[in-house]
């Protein structure tokens, strides 16, 4: 029995808190190895903690311990003597010899053996065990103020989705630093296993993302080595499936043919047969004998065989007119979809959400997703609002190639996160300010200056001469005519101007606009009188001094008012 | 010095005998010329369409003239006119045209038919004008019937493609070499409206001598946009005249030539448009002047 008091819990400390020692000194051990110890914390989930916190101990003993009267309690490192209760042993408690006994929120799985909210804050904070007999163990994270919130010099405060934990599971090195680290959360497992092998998350990829239907590809993705051995060449078996309606057909088995050190990892490549066509799962698990882990073993990746149900059909990644970037899709498939049940991206991480449309999407049809919605229908009033959906966030797509000669990438994905469709662009030899739209023959630049949102791309046929306005007769005020341009350079500014038949300038149906050698543009016939008039095109060179001009005529049918 | 007569100055008579400014005219010469200037000042364009001739200023109105303006020729005379006018740099935007005009004492007449454009955009036109003029002044009426070569689904009181215009023209003597005019080709529109829309035409006149000083001011139809400006500055030497024209909205200019041997005369004029290019109008015409019009 200590003595109580200040001077037993100074004692208490020293017995087990020497972190203070001189450089080359030995450090004592902040864990009594006669009694379990903390092996794990896990404070900062990603996103909201609540439920997902949990604190782990770990008897190193031979025989069974007892956590009766055992406190758990959390320090609060902004002042000092901020400790509170956050769970105490019953009678029942108890922790097998060498096993595990896991406190935490109704999340954390497996179950823990005591649940409890733990309300644990992210550093600098600590926790800290009392057993009944006086001897404690502090674990501290992050930097402190105050020495009673951890044993020696803290450890580093840990990122959102890690654990701090003891690694390997009986370091007792004498600080807390020394002995726990930002390590994969692993509650009632082994911390560090003699032998684990993982699928590290979120690396599995598939070369093409989009396979063609008769195509196969490749799978790669990266397996680490979390145990404290090493592995040899030809340890590890790579298993691949695709999920079917029966269960699982088996994709591929593949060895990894590399030794992997404690604490390395290796890249893997698969080449897999031919897919069929639409919605996959592929599944993968990692094989090795003795593994100490299992839960680390496995993962997924969601693919598309064949193009998704929404195709990209024309992107202004660079508007010049206030109405903002925004992406055209069609519907491609024979059913009605909703553009909200995609998310939008470039080739960053963050995907945007599509909001404010009109609902499902009938086959064939055309929707825009816009930046800004109002700022697209300012620019372009006729469009149907219905048909616009504005998402959130918005990736901003850059505007100038990269030494890939890449700009940037459109990428569709369902909700699921399933790729419908990505289309990498060039902005090279696009005009400023105008639209990129798939043809036939590839992408390339509107065959409008200004776009065609909600407009089917359309294939440019040749015309004769530079200019043409079609139809040459129109129906007064609910009309429209096309403008056809096919010009000498490759890229160049217009301008198109109605002048009536004494030559006087009634109204601009193009202002100066940046155009390919070959585009059009529907002119609607607005604000004419029954006449006789003429068209100019008004067009230079944008690299140069090419200049030209032609006029075409058109009459305006009507009634005389 | 004289003003010699080579034409008739159209429409009024200052210049059409080659008379020197009458000082028995009621208007001082100060007034009338403030009042032609005030006239001309605003802005819009000198609009002709079936029946657009090339004039020199103060040659008497030709047929088509006539037939365009409303604004008969002083002095009564038996005239024919075949007349081209390319518009602008446009393929196909030809307008032909042969006009007829006669007069007995102070009755005047005039008839023409025209075609212009090609069989998609074309349209045909037969105009009739009628009026009076004589030492003081004149006035006529005119009327355009037109149908379109291939005429669309609209339906209009007149048939279909069929329009009608109706208009009127008057000009006045001032005195002093000074002639004051107006024009309102399109007082009544049916049917079909007409390729270009024609509002009021004021005009003022001044000859002295071999120089002549013609100012319009045209307003549009209906009121909608301004005004057009038309100045035009005319030396007849012998059997010919050259002038020379300027036009606002846009600025542009005009050159023009005119000839005349005996009963025949020929003109043309070049009218350049900073976008749209060219207008060419080409005449010709035989008439039988009055003795004391004919040149020398």
């Amino acid at each position: 029995m200590l003595p109580a008091g200040p001077l037993a819990l100074a004692l208490a400390l020293g017995a087990v808190c020497t972190a203070s020692a001189a450089p080359g000194q030995a450090l004592a051990p902040c864990s009594r190895i006669d009694r379990p110890i903390v092996a794990e914390v896990f404070y900062d989930a990603t996103g909201d903690d609540t439920g997902h916190e949990f604190v782990e101990l770990w008897n190193p003993g031979g025989a069974p311990a007892s956590l009766a009267g055992l406190r758990l309690e959390a320090g609060d490192g902004a002042g000092p003597s901020r400790w509170t209760l956050r769970w105490t042993g019953g009678a029942a408690d108890s922790i097998a010899a060498r096993g595990r006994f896991v406190i935490g929120g109704a999340l954390v799985e497996p179950p823990p053996d005591a649940q409890v909210s733990l309300d644990l804050q992210n550093g600098p904070d600590a926790v800290r065990l009392a057993w009944p007999d006086g001897v404690t163990e502090v674990v501290g994270y992050g930097t402190q103020a105050f020495a009673e919130y951890a044993c020696g010099e803290p450890a580093a405060d840990v990122p959102s989705g890690q654990s701090l934990a003891r690694v390997p599971d009986a370091s007792n090195r004498g600080a807390n630093a020394l002995d726990f680290r930002a390590w994969p959360p692993s509650p009632g497992r082994e911390n560090l296993p003699d032998r684990d092998v993982a699928l590290i998350p979120g690396t599995l990829a598939l070369d093409p993302e989009q396979p063609a239907p008769d195509q196969g590809a490749r799978l790669s993705g990266r397996v680490a080595n979390r145990g404290a051995t090493p592995l040899a060449a030809g340890e590890v078996t790579v298993i691949g499936a695709v999920a079917s309606a029966s269960g699982e057909d088996a994709l591929f088995s593949h060895a990894i043919p590399v030794a992997i050190a404690a604490g390395d990892s290796a890249a893997f490549e698969v080449a897999t047969r031919p897919l069929a066509t639409g919605k996959r799962t592929l599944r993968v698990r990692l094989a090795l004998a003795g593994d100490g882990s299992s839960a680390d073993d496995r993962d997924s990746l969601r693919v598309r065989v064949g193009p998704g149900p929404l195709e990209i059909t024309e992107i202004q990644f660079h508007p010049a007119s206030g109405e903002a970037e925004w992406v055209e899709v069609r519907n491609r498939d024979a059913v009605s979809v909703d553009p909200a049940d995609f998310t939008l991206a470039d080739r960053g991480s963050a995907r945007g959400v599509p909001d404010g449309g009109g609902g499902a999407l009938a086959p064939e049809s055309l929707a825009v997703l816009a930046q800004d919605r109002g700022a697209l229908l300012a620019r372009h009033p006729a469009l149907d609002p219905g048909r616009i959906w504005e998402v959130s966030p918005w990736s901003a797509l850059n505007n100038s190639d990269d030494s890939t000669g890449i700009a940037d990438a459109v990428v569709l994905r369902e909700s699921d996160g399933t790729p419908c469709e990505r289309v990498s662009y060039s902005a090279g030899g696009v005009p400023a300010g105008v639209p990129i739209e798939r043809r036939p023959g590839g992408w390339g630049p509107s065959s409008d200056p200004l776009g065609t949102p909600l407009s089917p791309p359309r294939a440019l046929a040749p015309i004769a001469g530079r200019f043409q306005v079609t139809p040459r007769r129109v129906r007064a005020g609910v009309a429209s005519a096309r403008l056809a341009w096919s010009l000498p350079w490759p890229r160049a500014r217009v301008a198109v101007e109605v002048y009536d038949l004494a030559g006087r300038r009634v109204l601009r149906a193009l202002p100066e606009t940046a155009s390919t050698a070959r585009g059009e543009r529907e002119w609607h016939v607005e604000g004419l009188s029954p006449g006789l008039y003429l068209v100019a095109l008004v067009a230079r060179a944008e690299d140069g001094d090419g200049s030209l001009r032609e006029t075409c005529a058109i009459r305006i049918e009507g009634a005389a008012p | 010095m004289r003003a010699r007569v080579r034409h008739e100055p159209a429409p009024g008579a200052a210049l059409s005998a080659g008379r020197a400014p009458a000082p028995r005219r009621a208007l001082a010469p100060c007034i009338a010329l403030a009042a032609a200037v005030a006239l001309a000042l605003g802005a819009a364009p000198t609009p002709a369409q079936d029946f657009a001739a090339p004039e020199a200023p103060g040659a008497a109105p030709s047929p088509a003239a006539f037939l365009e303006r409303a604004l008969p020729a002083q002095h009564p005379s038996l005239a024919a006119e075949a007349l081209v006018s390319h518009w602008y740099d446009v393929p196909g935007l030809t307008t032909r045209a042969l006009a007829l005009s006669a007069g007995w004492r102070t009755l005047r007449a005039a008839a023409g038919i025209s075609r212009t454009g090609d069989p998609e955009l074309g349209w045909s036109a037969a105009a009739l004008a009628l009026g009076v003029a004589g030492e003081g002044g004149g006035g006529a009426l005119r009327a355009v019937v037109r149908r379109d070569a291939a005429p669309g689904a609209l339906a209009v009181e007149l048939g279909p493609g069929a329009g009608l215009e109706v208009g009127g023209g008057a000009w006045v003597d001032a005195g002093f070499g000074i002639t004051l005019s107006a024009s309102a080709p399109q007082v009544l529109v049916r049917g079909v409206g007409p390729p270009l829309a024609r509002g009021l035409e004021i005009g003022a006149l001044w000859v002295m001598d071999d120089l002549a000083l013609r100012l319009a001011r045209v307003s549009p139809r209906g009121g909608g946009g301004g005004a057009w400006h038309d100045a035009t500055l005319a030396l007849a030497a012998g059997p010919l005249t050259v002038w020379l024209g300027a036009r606002d909205q846009p600025a542009r200019g005009s050159l023009g030539l005119a000839a005349r041997a005996r009963a025949l005369a020929v003109a043309g004029v070049v009218e350049s448009h900073p976008l749209l290019g060219e207008t060419v109008r080409l005449s010709i015409g035989l008439a039988r002047l009055p003795e004391a019009d004919l040149p020398p």
